[in-house]
């Protein structure tokens, strides 16, 4: 089987994130860009099902700016076998990254897509789901374990109550929550190797989608600054704080 | 001028950053409070590196290696530098450049086997008499038939303890001086060879540091290394990469990582009711510290480019070994007085960073060397390979 890999070009997760000045988004020069943690875990993944015999090929996918290449060769370079690339500058919304990634599928075939349960600049946590609405393909998200059966995976997810596991049918989509693998070093042979794979490269058009935004960012700030604490002589005084000026009673 | 660091290094860089914070870090306290590396921690680190491409890159690909530049070398030394010598030699192997003059069957016996890392080399120069003089050497090598006699005494040879063969000078011509020197690969059990005492150090603790004696050592003609008489000329044009990388870049990576903890401490440690860091003589030290790590960067990877581009820029490789040890000494020594009482205490790294530093001046030619070699240089030809064009 085959099994897609779609992987997004995000601040690195070490960077402390600066709003700009004109509150239009966040501060992108001078930044180190990497891929998404939750993405990694997703490539990881897919590359110890090839080498378990359960897959036969892994591909990256990355829409994004030129520089997304970047992201797809650090997938190749940790044995991921080819990329696909979708040439698109400026901000994707989850809606048109679901319907390119299913025009995607369409196209490759792949028996399971596995996809980060969330990427961590804008945090949406929506694509896995819209494309398994898509695709008509059942879904499992926030996966700390998957088993690969025969037609069918069996997937731990983490949920708020605890682990819950469940059998989906494939094809699926599986998104992945942080604990389901740590993912490997890309080793020096890999990532000579890693040049020659190739990707290939598309734009939203040849897949028919149209990836205009359908949102407004009015403006992006900073999370207020918290304020000291202030001590309360007694039960009285607290309860006369929490009516009066909270307003929460 | 392109500052730019493509994809693939980045990728490695990532690789050996990852591997020596949590492969190799962890382990550093340990290894400098007890003083050995257990053996099997070290076959765990060399196979875990190994299983990654990381050990022997500097060599070419052809034999094994991943044939780095001397470029990507460097950067790739600043991160291999950010930790214990021991384990970066056990993790990533000091192969020294000097072994790719092994020709014929000396390929398969010392040369392969040091780039897989199934045997390791030591270099074999200073005597007791004999250190920054390299040429003023005792140890004496005599034709005997086709082969020759060795005798003699080395001493402080870095991981001597664990090696399984050393690059041994001796004079094989007592009347010609620095061309009187040649080069002998000497194996470990080969009789008359017998390791000495390790001789404690200041710092570098798990790297064992051995005397060597040689009595009557008999050697056949493969047991030398390059042209006869042209051993110091040989150890000189190969060891000044390595001296860039291992002393240079290492020693930038480690004053880098030492400034990374000062800034945090900088920011946590509060006395007078604020953090340190508003303290303008502790910013004096913090600033210096990074205009001093930047200079030695710049002054490193440019000479590396030089190196890539063919040229002899050996002035240039003094002036980076002396400004990169000098600038981690001072770094060093700021970071104690920084941590102050901390700083000196051993329930922190900084005074074992303090203890290591200090050797950095003093091996693979002293400060004092390099700067001869620079003024030597100067007076000869003048200022113009300081921007060449």
């Amino acid at each position: 089987m085959k099994v897609l890999v779609p992987v997004k070009r995000v601040i690195d997760y070490n960077v402390k994130v600066r709003v700009k000045a004109d509150q239009t988004g966040v501060e992108l020069a001078n930044v180190k860009m990497s891929m998404n943690p939750f993405d990694e875990i997703a490539i990881e993944e897919a590359i110890r099902m090839k080498e378990a015999g359960k897959a036969e090929e892994v591909i990256a996918v990355s829409i994004g700016p030129q520089q997304a290449q970047e992201t797809i060769r650090t997938a190749l370079a940790m044995g991921a076998d080819r990329g696909v690339h979708v040439l698109h500058d400026g901000v994707v919304e989850p809606l048109a990254v679901a319907k390119m990634l299913k025009a995607i599928v369409e196209k490759e075939g792949p028996t399971v897509v596995i996809l980060g349960k969330q990427a961590i600049d804008d945090d949406c946590n929506q694509t896995g789901q819209m494309l398994s609405a898509l695709l008509g393909w059942s879904q499992a998200t926030f996966a700390s374990k998957i088993e690969v059966g025969d037609g069918e995976l069996t997937v731990t997810r983490e949920v708020d109550a605890g682990l819950e596991t469940i059998k989906v049918k494939t094809p699926a989509i599986v998104t992945t929550d942080l604990r389901l693998n740590e993912p490997r070093y890309a080793s020096l042979p890999n990532i000579m190797k890693a040049k020659k794979k190739p990707i290939e490269a598309m734009s939203p058009a040849d897949l028919g989608v149209d990836p205009t935004p359908r949102l407004a960012t009015l403006k992006v700030v900073e999370p207020a600054k918290r304020a000291g604490g202030v001590k309360v002589a007694d039960v009285a005084e607290l309860v006369s704080k929490l009516k009066n000026e909270a307003k929460v009673i | 001028m392109d500052f730019s660091i493509d994809h693939e290094t980045r990728l490695l860089l990532e690789t050996v950053k990852r591997f020596v914070k949590t492969e190799l870090q962890p382990l550093e306290a340990d290894l400098d409070r007890s003083g050995t590396l257990p053996p099997e921690t070290a076959r765990a680190i060399f196979e875990k590196s190994k299983a990654l491409g990381l050990y022997g890159m500097n060599m070419p690909a052809k034999l094994g290696g991943a044939g780095l530049n001397a470029v990507d070398m460097c950067l790739v030394e600043e991160q291999t530098g950010q930790t214990s010598d021991i384990l970066v030699r056990r993790a990533f192997g000091n192969v020294y450049e000097v072994l790719l003059a092994c020709d014929g069957a000396r390929i398969a016996r010392w040369l392969l086997p040091a780039v897989t890392g199934e045997r390791v080399c030591s270099i074999a120069i200073t005597e007791p008499g004999a250190g920054s003089d390299a040429a003023g050497i005792k140890t004496q090598a005599r034709r005997d038939g086709d082969g020759w006699r060795l005798n003699g005494q080395k001493h402080f040879i870095s991981d001597g303890e664990f090696s399984d063969f050393f690059v041994v000078s001796a004079v094989t011509d007592p009347d010609a001086g620095a061309r009187g020197i040649s080069l002998f690969l000497v194996d470990k059990q080969t009789p008359g060879f017998t390791v000495g005492r390790n001789q404690p150090m200041m710092g570098l603790r798990g790297t064992s540091h051995v005397e060597l004696f040689f009595e009557d050592v008999a050697l056949g003609s493969e047991n030398l290394l390059g042209a006869e008489g042209r051993g110091l000329r040989l150890a000189l044009e190969t060891l000044g990469r390595i001296r860039l990388a291992h002393i240079g870049a290492r020693s930038v990576g480690m004053a880098a990582r030492i400034l990374g903890l000062m800034t945090e401490h900088a920011r946590a440690r509060r006395q007078f009711g604020q953090p340190i860091g508003d303290f303008q003589m502790i910013q004096s030290m913090l600033a210096d510290s990074a205009i001093e790590i930047n200079a030695a960067r710049l002054m490193i990877l440019n000479t590396a480019w030089e190196i890539d581009q063919g040229l002899d820029p050996r002035e240039k490789i003094s002036m980076a070994k002396t400004y990169g040890a000098e600038t981690y000494c001072r770094v060093a020594d700021r970071a104690v007085q920084l941590f102050g009482g901390l700083g000196y205490c051993q329930d922190l790294p900084i005074e074992r960073f303090y203890r290591d530093s200090r050797i950095t001046r003093i091996y693979d030619g002293t400060s004092e060397i390099h700067r001869t070699v620079i003024a030597r240089g100067l007076l000869k030809d003048g200022p113009d390979f300081i921007a060449r064009h």
